[in-house]
């Protein structure tokens, strides 16, 4: 055999274990859509292969039982106004201690970061006391309040590294041209962030939306439930019917894999651009 | 240039209002509420001092809850970093194969913890589950992944890693494209084979991602809950309960919320001692080129 054969069989082999490893690591989410479309009885006998008679009773039974809109709904509206929140405040907060060096910013740039190793756990029994004195208990508000002080050290964390790699000359000229900070901030330093922004809200977006035990005690049940608490709710209710499991799994994953497939370079691309520096 | 303070007030003030109101101020109250007895329902209770530790130093299921979750993060950190530095470099290549590998393993990211546990406890069911099932067709008898409390917690640390993992390539893919090609190119230039070049040059150059991926993985492993919570519940008899599923029965279903708040604090602590010793360790070793 000559060099450039064994090179070629080298790198044939090298494509084939690593496309295996790819199709192992997705044998979990196989079992899950071809055993969401099979009566009950049929998983049991064969629960490897595709079916041949497909059915979408299990989809519709899931649809009636779990209420699955409503889980999207509350889901959606507390990702997308935590996410927006915890960008906003942190943003410019970390540009005006960035930028004024002062004692009061150094203060206040260590006192954000007290909380960056508290994980919400931590905090989450007096908050619940301090959301109920201020009437925000079973409410999707008050899980954006927990939210919002929750990651506000790892937002601030974020913005201040970034914004130190941002030169203050710009800041300078359009202040000459007679801008104020509210303007110089929001025309011309915060589109600049926007790498910086896209991985904060990747990564609060996917924590918030994926949050289990937070939304379980702060909304309860009487709010309406996240598509985590309520499918785990939905899926308590009959623990071993693996056809309708399944089918909830699948209405649960399936809009924020298509999601992640859409969008998968700025997911990517997104998740290190902010956090790890060429 | 001259500084508007009132503009400065308002850019800086409704993140910190709403950092203390909801961060700051809830850590004292759980520093304070580890002192006392307080059941979380009557508005009276007592300062009891260090009862609680004493309490929890001698409580046989917080030693017990204390080595499950430190089971958990072992395996969890050793697979997400050991696994994961060696996958970004074998699939850190221009091609549609690297690419479609480093998608699959990026899809279970973007799952819900309570989704994939619910999958995993099909998977891994002694009767009928997909585990047994494919041992059958090669005449290998069903294993019972819940035989042990051992066993079922090696078993959950690997469905989380499953779940994770991801996050972790995708951070490390990202520092290895931070390492110059000349680098690399050099060093096979002067005769460095493959194992050299790894560990003399890829590894030290990827210390930054190192450092990330270790302190997240590390605090992750830590608060463990959502799989337990779902596959175990902790059971059985609380054999796999993890520091934080414990401190949430003992606060929700005990309501011994002074109890509860002195277990949290001490896992607060350990992921802060933690974290300290590994950033102590890996920010030595980042290396300027």
């Amino acid at each position: 055999m000559s060099m450039k054969e064994k090179r070629m069989i080298k790198a044939w082999l090298r494509g084939f274990f690593t496309v295996l490893f790819g199709l192992i690591y997705l044998f979990p989410l196989y079992i899950a859509v071809v055993n969401s479309f099979k009566p009950y009885t049929e998983i049991v006998k064969s629960p490897l292969t595709l079916t041949l008679h497909p059915t979408f009773e299990n989809f519709a039974e899931a649809f009636r039982s779990s209420n699955i809109v409503s889980l999207y709904g509350t889901s959606i509206l507390i990702t997308f106004s935590s996410v927006a929140m915890l960008v906003l405040i942190s943003s410019t907060a970390a540009y005006v201690i960035i930028r004024r060096n002062n004692g009061i910013c150094k203060f206040l740039y260590a006192f954000a970061l007290i909380g960056i190793m508290v994980p919400p756990v931590v905090t989450l029994v007096p908050s619940i006391k301090m959301l109920s004195m201020l009437h925000l208990m079973y409410k999707p508000s008050g899980l954006l309040m927990f939210y919002g002080g929750a990651y506000f050290s790892t937002t601030i964390f974020l913005y201040t590294g970034f914004i130190n790699s941002i030169p203050e000359s710009l800041d300078e000229s359009a202040y000459i041209d007679g801008a104020n900070t509210i303007t110089i901030f929001f025309r011309i330093i915060f589109p600049l962030l926007k790498p910086c922004t896209a991985t904060a809200i990747i990564l609060m977006g996917m924590w918030i939306w994926n949050d289990f035990l937070n939304p379980l005690y702060i909304l309860g049940s009487t709010a309406g439930r996240t598509i985590t608490t309520g499918i785990y709710n939905a899926i308590g209710a009959y623990t071993s019917k693996w056809n309708l499991v399944f089918a909830n799994v699948i209405l649960a994953s399936l809009p924020i894999v298509i999601l992640y497939l859409c969008m998968q370079k700025q997911f990517m691309n997104g998740l290190t651009a902010g956090a790890v520096k060429g | 240039m001259k500084h508007n303070k009132l503009h400065d007030f308002l850019l800086v003030f409704p993140g910190y209002l709403i950092y203390t109101v909801f961060m700051i101020v809830p850590l004292g109250m759980t520093m304070f509420y580890s002192f006392t007895n307080w059941d979380g329902i009557s508005k009276k209770f007592k300062m009891i001092g260090f009862k609680n530790f004493v309490r929890l130093f001698s409580d046989a299921q917080f030693y017990n809850a204390l080595k499950v979750t430190l089971i958990i993060t072992v395996i969890t950190v050793l697979i997400y970093n050991v696994l994961g530095v060696f996958l970004a470099v074998a699939l850190n290549r221009k091609n549609r194969v690297c690419a479609f590998t480093k998608s699959a393993v990026f899809v279970p990211t973007v799952l819900s913890s309570v989704v994939v546990a619910f999958i995993w406890s099909y998977i891994m069911q002694t009767d009928g589950g997909v585990i047994n099932t494919l041992l059958a067709l090669v005449g290998i008898a069903p294993v019972n992944f819940y035989k042990t409390p051992l066993d079922t917690i090696v078993m959950i640390s690997v469905i989380i890693s499953w779940n994770g993992l991801g996050l972790f390539l995708v951070i490390y893919v990202a520092t290895l494209n931070t390492i110059p090609p000349e680098l690399m190119e050099a060093a096979e230039v002067d005769g460095a084979n493959g194992f050299q070049r790894f560990f003399r040059i890829t590894l030290p150059l990827m210390m930054p991602g190192i450092t990330i991926n270790s302190i997240l993985s590390i605090a992750g492993g830590l608060k463990q809950y959502d799989h337990v919570k779902v596959i175990t519940g902790g059971g059985p008899g609380g054999a796999t309960q993890t520091i934080t599923l414990m401190s949430v029965e003992k606060a929700f279903e005990y309501n011994r919320r002074g109890y509860s708040s002195a277990i949290i604090l001490v896992l607060f602590v350990l992921i802060v001692i933690v974290s300290a010793v590994q950033l102590s360790i890996t920010k030595r070793r980042e290396v300027k080129y």
